[in-house]
């Protein structure tokens, strides 16, 4: 058991049920700031990487995946005033139930796994895992183009999650270019979405259904 | 200094987003000359990578770097006379990703740690992006969004993989560098049901990038929006690079004696890229997707043929280095095509004996190369997959795959016949210079060659690459 890192990684669980509840992009965006800087402190308040470059590296984490990412997708939905909304295809109500039961899906799931580097926290696992498969869930419920990139970040912020765990054998410059991948990634994400938004006036992926058999 | 080969590219690309056109178009050229220079001494002299927990010059992915070099650069040729008649309005752009991305690829071949390799096809995704989306039109946008969500995604899984194999190290209490030369080593120690769980996600991972269906759907998108010398590096090279990274790890699978979780998966994927291909190939409408669809048919052999082993990864092997060639070709001279008939639709053309006649010897050639009429080097993978499918036993894959190949072959024919012979009142709006034609000459060429006559080096690595797949057959 390790307290400090469970109380830390319940609240990376409570950002995922506001994500699936929140109708509004700059709701939905503030919810994925707040996740992208508590899972990079992870690593901090588990203990293991104590380090003036392991400090370094997770102020370096922080400020993209809490400060940067979520920035840009901000400024390219202000740049084009595009709806607020979220166009959901899975109700709200029934989203936030899904995620409910997701959680404890990955709890139970979880307990079958053991690894070493894993159980240094009973949350860990089960984080990691609904952080990936609600990510997935935000790709494929919601047609707002953004609401998918979103969905897209928390997928990596999951994948983030029990990549820490193995931190301590990964070299950082490794770990940063990794980070720089997924930034640029966005970065050019979000540069479509404007380009979208001017091409179509609207970011509603029902509309990017042309090319198809 | 093996990482200089892909720090050259990546450095002409960073120059070239700021060089007006007259200048970019050389600078292509010229980078795809040294590259190439680079590979061969590469080859020669074997050398040592500066950061060797990271870079490593193994024999398959200097098989890839030699394909990938060669590609490039007598792409870099037909991009010259190409621009000259293609209205591309951003053409520094166009320059400096097309540069980048052949960087970003090369360092995908010399990549040895696992992350090292994702970071490396990962950007591969986002330096090919702007490629796709070069026309600017709405259609084009759409393909290059799907490109980059579905692959980013798709990669994600990837990243997943490779972390869930140092869990399986972390599990097995192996301390070893996390690449793939040191975990094959050591692969016996790894836990086995974290190594297969971190396999199956590669697979998936990198296998959307490799256009393996179901997770194919942003490949004929992508392919038939591009320009054709951006399809053509798409098609013939940037596949076989995301193929590197599943090939990689199965050889991990291997090692660790899991082959018997490694095959069915492949096949199975092999089998039904192979039959998605087919269904959308005998009711194409046009070329370019076409062709798209049939690099889906050609991955899914390669993956069923890795997935048989023996004598099947041998013949993958050939398979992936002739679809490379012929593949670039025929794509280029889709552009030859497009440029001519000024659609991309297959009843919009027709007669190209007549209209286009060198285009035509291109695009036939390529034709029969590339639906593996022999004596071309796919006819000699595919009959090689077959027998090593034959050998282990696996009767009902083989029957699907040789009759799927047969429906493809039909189609595609068809489909060739109509661009080939049809009658075509269009006017064609292009003169055949020999910059548009020689360059898909000189690769059908070098294919042809490799059938009959591959150089001892050659053989030698292809044999050491596929060892430990094939189990020397």
């Amino acid at each position: 058991m390790n307290i400090p890192v469970d109380m830390t990684l319940s609240l990376v669980l409570l950002s995922v049920l506001f994500s699936f509840g929140s109708s509004r992009l700059p709701g939905l965006i503030k919810v994925l700031a707040f996740q992208g800087v508590v899972v990079s402190l992870v690593p901090l308040i588990i203990g293991h990487d104590m380090t003036g470059g392991g400090i370094l590296f997770t102020l370096a984490t922080l400020t993209i995946r809490g400060i940067v990412i979520p920035l840009c997708i901000h400024f390219a939905i202000k740049k084009v005033a595009i709806r607020r909304e979220v166009e959901p295809i899975v109700g709200y109500h029934a989203s936030v139930l899904a995620g409910l039961g997701l959680i404890v899906a990955a709890m139970a799931v979880s307990h079958r796994f053991n690894a070493p580097s894993i159980s240094t926290s009973v949350l860990l696992l089960p984080t990691a895992i609904s952080l990936l498969v609600a990510g997935m869930f935000l790709l494929m419920a919601r047609r707002n183009a953004i609401a998918m990139v979103l969905g897209y970040i928390m997928m990596e912020n999951g994948i983030y999650l029990v990549g820490t765990t193995f931190s301590v054998r990964a070299l950082h410059i490794v770990e940063f270019g990794i980070l720089l991948d997924v930034l640029a990634g966005v970065m050019i994400m979000a540069v479509i979405l404007q380009n979208i938004k001017q091409t179509f006036d609207d970011v509603d992926t029902a509309l990017l259904r042309t090319l198809k058999e | 200094m093996v990482e200089i080969v892909f720090l050259a590219p990546f450095v002409t690309g960073v120059i070239a987003f700021f060089l007006p056109r007259n200048l970019g178009r050389p600078l292509l050229v010229l980078t795809g000359t040294l590259h190439l220079l680079l590979s061969v001494l590469l080859w020669i002299r074997q050398p040592e990578p500066l950061f060797k927990s990271y870079f490593a010059v193994t024999p398959e992915g200097m098989l890839s770097l030699l394909v990938i070099s060669l590609l490039f650069f007598l792409i870099s040729i037909y991009t010259v006379a190409y621009l000259k008649v293609a209205d591309i309005k951003s053409e520094h752009i166009f320059t400096g990703s097309m540069l980048l991305f052949l960087s970003t690829m090369t360092m995908v071949t010399l990549s040895d740690h696992i992350m090292v390799m994702w970071i490396a096809i990962e950007a591969t995704t986002l330096a090919s992006a702007p490629l796709i989306y070069t026309h600017r039109s709405s259609v084009s946008l759409e393909a290059t969004w799907k490109y980059v969500l579905i692959c980013s995604v798709g990669i994600a899984m990837a990243l997943l993989g490779s972390v869930l194999i140092t869990i399986s190290m972390d599990v097995g209490k192996v301390d070893a560098p996390v690449s793939f030369s040191a975990l094959t080593a050591v692969a016996t120690r790894l836990d086995p049901m974290w190594l297969k769980a971190g396999f199956a996600f590669i697979l998936v991972g990198y296998g959307t990038k490799m256009g393996l269906a179901p997770m194919h759907t942003w490949l004929p998108d992508a392919h038939s929006e591009a320009p054709s010398p951006a399809s053509a590096l798409l098609s013939g090279v940037l596949l076989n690079c995301a193929y590197l990274g599943i090939f990689k790890t199965n050889k991990i699978m291997l090692a660790a004696g899991l082959g018997d979780f490694s095959g069915p998966i492949l096949m199975g994927f092999g089998l039904t890229s192979i039959l998605a291909a087919g269904t959308f190939i005998l009711k194409q409408t046009e070329y370019k997707r076409l062709l798209a669809y049939s690099s889906i048919e050609n991955m899914g052999i390669i993956a069923f043929g890795t997935g048989v082993g023996g004598l099947g990864a041998y013949g993958a092997m050939l398979c992936l280095i002739h679809h490379s060639l012929i593949k670039s070709s025929l794509f280029l001279t889709s552009g030859n095509i497009l440029l001519g008939y000024g659609s991309r639709q297959i009843e919009k053309t027709g007669n190209l004996v007549k209209r286009m006649p060198k285009t035509f010897v291109a695009f036939f050639g390529g034709f029969a190369a590339i639906s593996g009429l022999p004596p071309f080097g796919i006819f000699i993978g595919e009959l090689f997959v077959i027998l090593g499918a034959f050998k282990a036993g696996h009767y009902i894959g083989v029957t699907v795959l040789v009759v799927s190949l047969c429906a493809i072959f039909a189609g595609f024919a068809n489909q060739a016949m109509k661009i080939s012979f049809n009658t075509s009142e269009a006017t064609i709006g292009l003169t055949e210079k020999a910059s548009l034609v020689w360059p898909q000459y000189v690769l059908l060429l070098t294919s042809l060659v490799l059938c009959f006559w591959i150089p001892d080096s050659l053989y030698q690595t292809i044999m050491n690459a596929v060892t430990i797949v094939s189990g020397g057959f």
